[in-house]
């Protein structure tokens, strides 16, 4: 276990001053050789997570280890990691060859031995050839690659990107997403990534942190975080969702909008309130007499894949609906949903006490 | 429509350039080819190239140059310590103050301070050296001029520092360079513009600096402007005086093209 | 580390102690009653009395305002109305050349402007004095006018004229109801610029003043070259208080009018 770990923190904050901490209390680890993201919305700590691997800054409490060792005070130019800027930091008075070779220069490394490795790190980002040019006369597209190829050739343990697609658009945004996701494969190394985008999150990465307000919300696989989302704030930012309050009446039962309906969640107190949430995806339209919820469309979009329906029931919720079939606005609708659709949330639970409410009752289940 | 409005505003700004800029160009060249009776003459430009004003131009050369080299090693240390203090626009704004005080005024002031008994005097005495002739010296004149001159080189310096992105630092740091392998690759290079800008706004004064030569320095340092001013108001040989005006103007003309930014 | 901060703000120190020393020193020795700017004899106000007093110097200063007064105000205008002529073109070469004209002047040593003025001034027939004088500021104080406007000019969206013409606005209207409210804020810098270039100037002065006329700058350049007399360190401690009163109104003023427009720095 210890040797796949390769960052821990320990109980770090981060505090400017008076004002607020923008990291309060965090701790987590970092394995070897994964595609992890840190996702949040601006000011949720996400890029200060960052900044104090790379060394940039120094916690105001707690510990960061690298490899075992506590490397709180170690300055950046000391430290197995390397960065892709937001704003990619390419040197503008170096050309591609200079800027890629800056830190095999630092290291004094011999000069037929850094241009061999320049050479290698532009072919694996796509860029051979481009030795000469100079920085201004590359796309965006471009100096991204070689930004990270300035980042690879020095062969750090890590690898930070801090929202390096953020300045692209769409369809390039799309290919490199598929581009970095195989680099991390083929290098084989740890890559920490920072965005604010979710779709980004779920396509590239082998877990997630969802931050908050300098603390992390939640953390886990894509798919973990996307179906089971542990509060309300998770659920929102992470794809669209209907939230909606309601009542375990007692395990695998929820009642809401006065209706009861079978789910899959267990470990509650009887008739404890609580919050569930329903993926549009997983609503059909069915008539109004053979669905679970009866609504009246109140607004579409068509969406390309999908069209995405707005409805609302009788009590004035909306419910969003994701559905290949076109709809009528105006009409009552049913909808229906299996028991596996509804994931309940608990108000204010932590994310540990969520993972031994989740193990006690799979394992009541499993006894059952 | 756009086509047919005329830009009116053109015609008082053309005139002013016409007449304050063009004009007084094309008079002092023109004055240059003519002795002080009046007449055409090459002689003055034959006299430039006599040692006597050859000598005056190295030496104006080279005390610009002196005063611009220690501005610039003192200037840029500070420049780059006050983009890391808090409140560093109130620093800025103390930087900048003693410029609002009259030129003449803090010459003044060096008069005092570099006089026989003045404060310079007074801690030469106490470190056991003794009372030395500092006034009407050139290091005085360097001094001063430095003193004067360092703001001019400070602000160029310090606005290019801050608008060097923090992430270029970053960068670097992250790619493995020590602080001081940042400064030389990296932060130097991207603050080359605001260096020579500065440069250029203490080296062009300081090549015509006539008063402070005068106050300061006596006749000990005569600078291109010294010799400008005398042959204007003193001797009253405009042609030389014009002839030397050229040549400064020409060297002005050089300067700003190899000072000059890419962009 | 902590070591490293220290020996920075140590010379951080040094450095400021040195810029303002000289000054400090100067308004020090202003109240001496010795007479000398050394050996502190005693606390004294007959130099401040001496300067009041002093009618001739009263109408010298009377002389400097008016002049910085007028020229500010004529540069001024004169200098929004090159940046509107330079913004307004549309061949990038010949803004590009009209800019290098524009910036002639500011870059020029004083001596060089003062000479060429001079010959100017003779030749167009002008007596040297008080017009000479005036001319002349308004003149190396245009460039800075529209140095200081333009980028306003530039930053301004061009859209927003647009939209007051499509509104309705005539070109005037653009201008008076869009446009100069825009730049003010460029407009003030400019203006305040040109002021302490005027009041500040003695090279450009020196030649072109006649025998007659005569400003501060002027005056106390003569009045140094005679050596040391305490009531120029009077008149010095003056300056530096309203020169402080200008700095402190102009902050305000830029502070109002919203973004700062740098603080400006007097050449030379």
């Amino acid at each position: 276990m210890a040797d796949r770990t390769i960052i821990r923190f320990e109980h770090v904050t981060k505090q400017y001053d008076d004002d607020p901490a923008v990291l309060n209390d965090v701790s987590f680890e970092i394995e070897r050789g994964k595609f992890y993201t840190l996702l949040g919305p601006s000011g949720c700590g996400k890029t200060t997570i960052l900044r104090l691997i790379a060394g940039f800054i120094e916690p105001s409490k707690g510990k960061i280890y690298f490899n075992g060792k506590v490397i709180n005070n170690l300055p950046a130019n000391k430290r197995q990691v390397n960065t892709v800027f937001q704003d990619y930091a390419l040197f503008p008075h170096l050309n591609v060859f200079e800027n890629v070779a800056f830190g095999l220069k630092i290291k004094k490394m011999k000069k037929s031995d850094i241009e061999e490795k320049v050479k290698e790190a532009l072919r694996f980002v796509n860029l051979a050839g481009y030795e000469a040019r100079e920085i201004r006369e590359m796309s965006g597209g471009q100096r991204q690659r070689v930004a990270i190829a300035r980042a690879i050739v020095n062969e750090p343990e890590v690898i930070l990107l801090d929202e390096p697609l953020s300045a692209l658009d769409l369809k390039l945004r799309t290919e490199m997403q598929y581009e970095l996701r195989e680099l991390q494969r083929r290098l084989g190394i740890t890559f920490i990534f920072v965005t604010h985008d979710q779709e980004e999150a779920l396509a590239m990465s082998d877990e997630i942190f969802v931050l908050n307000e300098g603390k992390i919300q939640q953390s886990g696989t894509p798919t973990d975080i996307y179906d089971e989302p542990i509060n309300r704030f998770v659920a929102d930012f992470i794809g669209e969702s209907n939230i909606v309050p309601g009542k375990m009446i007692r395990d695998f039962l929820i009642e809401f909008n006065g209706k009861q309906f079978e789910c899959v969640d267990g470990g509650f107190h009887p008739d404890e309130s609580v919050e569930a949430v329903i993926r549009p995806e997983d609503l059909q339209i069915t008539t109004p007499e053979q669905g679970k919820l009866q609504v009246r469309v109140d607004s579409q979009l068509f969406r390309g894949v999908h069209y995405e329906i707005c409805c609302f029931d009788e009590d004035g919720n909306e419910w969003l609906v994701h559905s290949t079939k076109k709809a009528v606005v105006g009409d009552n609708i049913g909808l229906t949903f299996d028991p596996e659709a509804i994931h309940v949330m608990r108000f204010g639970e932590t994310e540990e006490e969520f993972d031994k409410r989740l193990e006690a009752y799979e394992e009541a289940g499993h006894a059952k | 429509m756009q086509s047919r409005t005329r830009n009116i505003y053109l015609i008082p700004y053309v005139l002013w350039i016409v007449l304050f800029v063009i004009a007084p160009i094309v008079l002092v060249v023109y004055y240059s080819f003519f002795d002080i009776e009046g007449h055409f003459t090459l002689l003055n430009y034959k006299k430039f190239f006599t040692p006597v004003y050859l000598r005056m131009t190295l030496s104006s050369f080279w005390y610009a140059f002196l005063i611009t080299v220690f501005c610039l090693l003192l200037a840029y240390p500070t420049a780059l310590l006050l983009t890391k203090t808090k409140h560093k626009q109130l620093w800025l704004l103390l930087i900048i103050l003693p410029t609002w005080v009259n030129l003449l005024l803090k010459a003044y002031a060096f008069l005092g301070i570099f006089g026989a008994f003045g404060p310079a005097n007074a801690l030469l005495e106490t470190l056991g050296i003794g009372q030395k002739q500092l006034l009407f010296t050139d290091f005085s004149f360097v001094f001063t001029s430095v003193y004067i001159f360092i703001p001019f080189m400070i602000l160029p310096i310090f606005n290019s520092l801050e608008e060097l992105s923090p992430s270029f630092v970053d960068a670097a740091r992250d790619l493995g360079a020590s602080p001081w392998t940042t400064f030389r690759r990296v932060i130097f290079p991207l603050t080359l513009d605001g260096v020579k800008s500065g440069c250029q706004a203490v080296f062009i004064p300081a090549l015509s600096l006539f008063m402070l030569a005068r106050l300061i320095a006596g006749n000990r340092v005569i600078t291109l402007g010294t010799a400008i001013e005398e042959h204007f108001l003193v001797t009253q040989d405009w042609g030389m005086g014009s002839t030397i005006a050229v040549f400064l103007i020409i060297a002005m003309a050089i300067i700003m093209i190899l000072t000059g930014s890419r962009r | 580390m902590r070591a490293k901060r220290k020996l920075a703000n140590v010379y951080l120190i040094v450095i400021f102690v040195i810029l303002y020393a000289p000054i400090f020193y100067l308004m020090y020795y202003s109240f001496n009653s010795g007479g000398s700017m050394h050996d502190f004899k005693g606390f004294t106000l007959e130099w401040y009395k001496e300067v009041f007093h002093d009618t001739r110097l009263f109408i010298i200063v009377l002389n400097t305002l008016v002049i910085a007064l007028l020229s500010a105000a004529i540069s001024t205008i004169l200098g929004v109305i090159g940046a509107l002529a330079i913004q307004m073109l549309r061949k990038r070469q010949v803004k590009n050349s009209l800019l290098t004209l524009n910036n002639v002047l500011i870059v020029s040593p004083d001596v060089i402007i003062g000479a060429s003025f001079l010959i100017l001034f003779t030749i167009m027939g002008i007596k040297l004095g008080f017009i000479s004088v005036l001319l002349s500021h308004i003149a190396f104080s245009v460039p800075i006018v529209v140095i200081m406007v333009l980028p306003k000019l530039q930053e301004m969206s061009p859209t927003l004229v647009d939209a007051a013409r499509d509104l309705g606005a005539n070109r005037w209207q653009v201008l008076s109801k869009v446009v100069l409210p825009f730049i003010t804020p460029g407009i003030f810098a400019g203006f305040f610029m040109a002021l302490t270039y005027s009041l500040d100037d003695f090279a450009v002065t020196f030649f072109v003043t006649g025998n007659g006329f005569s400003t501060l700058s002027v005056e106390i350049y003569s009045r140094a070259r005679q050596g040391i007399s305490l009531s120029i360190n009077a008149l010095s401690t003056l300056i530096f208080l309203f020169t402080i009163m200008l700095v402190v109104g102009y902050y305000f003023v830029n502070k109002k009018t919203g973004k700062s427009n740098g603080m400006g720095v007097r050449g030379r």
